[in-house]
């Protein structure tokens, strides 16, 4: 009994936290470099409408994921040319992108109500995929799982043990010197800021290609949110970053087993179990005031303009 | 060229400029009874399925029973009361003479524009109050949740549901109770898991329910939510579903059992006609299977024919009213006789449904 209801849980866990990791993990290089976008769940939106057609005309689904990397990648050009190069107020134009790839996904996405796909194989790794739980558990899923936890692992890596990573990081915390020394901050700043769109693009394909492979309006419902509330609250760590995907989708799908099995509590209290849970102890592990000034990067949200 | 505007000019400038607005303003009514304008506030864009879908449905029937005699507008994504009673002011201002809202968010901005026009009729869906110019109308589901749940107790191979809802609020409580009285009516141990998702549209949390179901072992999954996730997760994972509002066949092609939808056609064009003809009348209208408000979606070619005779039958009974699906003996999940054998449960009580029948297997409060 245990093992029965163990394994759809568990599994359901890291399929729901997928497209969080993605956006989350997209974003917080963006962040590191000192740029917020407050866009993510508008990108998200526009790569799930991107990857949704594509593979609805007849591409295979890898394309319709590299569309929608590249869709997102486009979308959070706009907001780059506007907060970086215009220097508007990067809290403003993000929003904007929010509020116009919600509006633009639901325009391109209006023929495409009636429509299913087929959704994306999932990996059988021989011997592994047949363990008892742990097989179906973490050997069981389709591509665009494991290229999340790669991705993950590679911006670790790239953050802190490769040079461009540290002046990523440098590029966040002192961009006038970052500029003094003769890195070009602007357009490092594009640069991480397209990953960050593009990572928010894949995130919103996988919605459509592996997740609930239909479309409806809206339907990341706040995912962008969530993946941008976990970078803070991870305090800026990719691995963080990654528990608090996996707590929050954990939480999630549990609090849905519990009000099916009739447990005695409130569902409105159930349903606010994730967002509580998820809060709770990631503020817990990154409480030390001393983590978060050594991460939270200095120039976060600022505009930067060269100075002499 | 500025010249200083005294403010009597002000006030000679502003009563001509009123002038014309005014004399425009006639045209407009003059011309608006020729052509009855109808304005309508949807709660989205219309998309394939869901409630909008369903209210699309009304206004293509207006304009199908009434040809060129009648102008349609219609403003949809009019969601929050605030924008809504913005919309239903506009939409009377410029001269149309029906107005319909679509949403229980609907019912309190148009009942405080309604007084403010009282040449102007207006009509809600899922509204409350009824004025001298307002009527509001509402689906009987329960009558069409009826019927899905005796195709799911019937279809069933444990007996065990599955429910997944929008928010724990009677208009979603009561269905499912009805669904589950349609399953016991022809499996009486029939029970059902219900989850309520606590918002109106998030597709991926509604497939984690339909899994996490299937996964206690419901073999149907009763779908009430905006997005045909659950139906579709349902057909993955090979086990029925029912669906709800309109027909979700599209993402479950074989294993949606059935889906109650909903129709408002007859009562847009009623109203339209009626207020061309000028005898319109507010009244609240509360309209089920036999006024053809509640529809079910063509049964799945699964269901063997001795089912379909059943479910044939049992619709033919509801309709005339020689099968009532609140009929007693009703006990809640306690186990207290709510209805009492021989009694049928009122109206006001259907509609205020806050408890969940014997069998339910969750939590509406706390």
């Amino acid at each position: 009994m245990i093992e029965h209801l163990l394994v759809p849980i568990l599994s359901g866990t890291i399929v729901a936290a997928t497209p969080l990791i993605y956006a989350a993990i997209g974003e917080l290089v963006a962040e590191r470099s000192g740029v917020v976008n407050l866009g993510v769940e508008g990108i998200m939106l526009i790569g799930t409408v991107t990857a949704f057609a594509v593979a609805f005309a007849g591409y295979p689904a890898f394309v319709a994921g590299l569309a929608a990397a590249g869709a997102g990648a486009l979308a959070s050009l706009v907001f780059a040319v506007l907060a970086l190069s215009l220097a508007t107020n990067q809290y403003a134009a993000g929003l904007a992108l929010t509020i116009l790839g919600s509006g633009l996904s639901a325009f391109i996405g209006h023929n495409f109500g009636s429509a299913s796909l087929k959704t994306i194989a999932k990996i059988h790794v021989p011997i592994l995929s047949d363990l008892p739980v742990i097989g179906p558990v973490l050997f069981a899923h389709d591509a665009m799982t494991y290229l999340a936890l790669a991705i993950t692992a590679a911006v670790w890596w790239f953050l802190y043990r490769t040079k461009a990573g540290l002046v990523v990081r440098i590029v966040g915390e002192a961009p006038q010197s970052a500029h003094a020394i003769g890195y070009p901050v602007i357009f490092i700043r594009y640069l991480t800021t397209m990953f960050g769109g593009s990572m928010a693009g894949l995130g919103g394909a996988y919605l459509a290609l592996a997740y609930t492979p239909l479309w409806v309006e809206n339907m990341t419902a706040g995912r962008g949110w969530i993946a941008l509330a976990l970078v803070v609250f991870a305090a800026w760590r990719p691995g963080r970053v990654l528990l608090g995907a996996w707590l929050f989708g954990g939480v999630t799908v549990l609090q849905l087993f519990a009000q099916g099995i009739g447990i005695k509590v409130p569902s409105e209290l159930l349903s606010s179990l994730p967002y509580i849970a998820t809060i709770i102890v990631l503020v817990a592990i990154s409480r030390n005031p001393q983590t978060l000034r050594l991460n939270a990067p200095v120039s976060l949200g600022q505009s930067f303009r060269p100075q002499g | 060229m500025i010249r200083h505007l005294s403010r009597r000019d002000l006030i000679r400038y502003c009563g001509a400029a009123g002038a014309c607005l005014a004399a425009g303003y006639t045209c407009s009514e003059a011309k608006a009874d020729e052509i009855l304008k109808v304005g309508i506030a949807l709660v989205s864009p219309v998309a394939e399925v869901g409630w909008t879908k369903q209210h699309s449905l009304g206004v293509a029937a207006i304009k199908s029973a009434m040809g060129d005699r009648v102008e349609v507008n219609i403003i949809d994504n009019v969601f929050q009361p605030q924008d809504a009673e913005r919309v239903f002011r506009g939409f009377a201002a410029s001269g149309h003479k029906l107005i319909f809202g679509t949403s229980f968010s609907h019912g309190a901005p148009i009942a405080r524009v309604a007084p403010q026009f009282p040449n102007v009729a207006f009509d809600c869906c899922a509204g409350s109050k009824v004025l001298g110019n307002l009527g509001a109308f509402e689906a009987k589901y329960y009558e069409g949740a009826f019927l899905g749940g005796i195709a799911a107790g019937k279809m069933s191979k444990g007996g065990k549901l599955g429910f997944i809802g929008g928010f724990p609020i009677p208009d979603i409580v009561g269905p499912a109770n009805a669904i589950l009285l349609g399953a016991q009516s022809v499996r009486p141990e029939s029970t059902c898991n219900i989850i309520f998702m606590n918002s109106w549209s998030d597709p991926g949390k509604e497939k984690e329910a339909a899994l996490a179901l299937i996964a206690q072992g419901c073999d149907v999954i009763c779908a009430m939510t905006d997005s045909p996730a659950a139906v579709q997760a349902a057909e993955q994972s090979g086990v029925w579903s029912t669906g709800y509002a309109s027909d979700m066949s599209k993402f479950a092609p074989t294993k949606q059992l059935t889906a109650f939808t909903v129709d408002w056609s007859s009562i847009y064009v009623k109203d339209a006609l009626d207020v061309v003809a000028g005898n319109w009348k507010p009244q609240s209208r509360w309209q089920g299977l036999k006024d053809g408000v509640v529809k079910m979606a063509p049964y799945a070619a699964g269901i063997p024919g001795d089912v379909r005779a059943i479910l044939a039958k049992a619709e033919e009974d509801i309709k005339s009213g020689a099968l009532q699906p609140y009929a007693g003996e009703i006990k809640d999940q306690g186990g207290a006789i709510r209805i009492a054998k021989g009694a049928v449960m009122a109206d006001a009580d259907v509609r205020s449904a806050n408890w969940l029948v014997a069998g339910m297997l969750g939590q509406m409060k706390g």
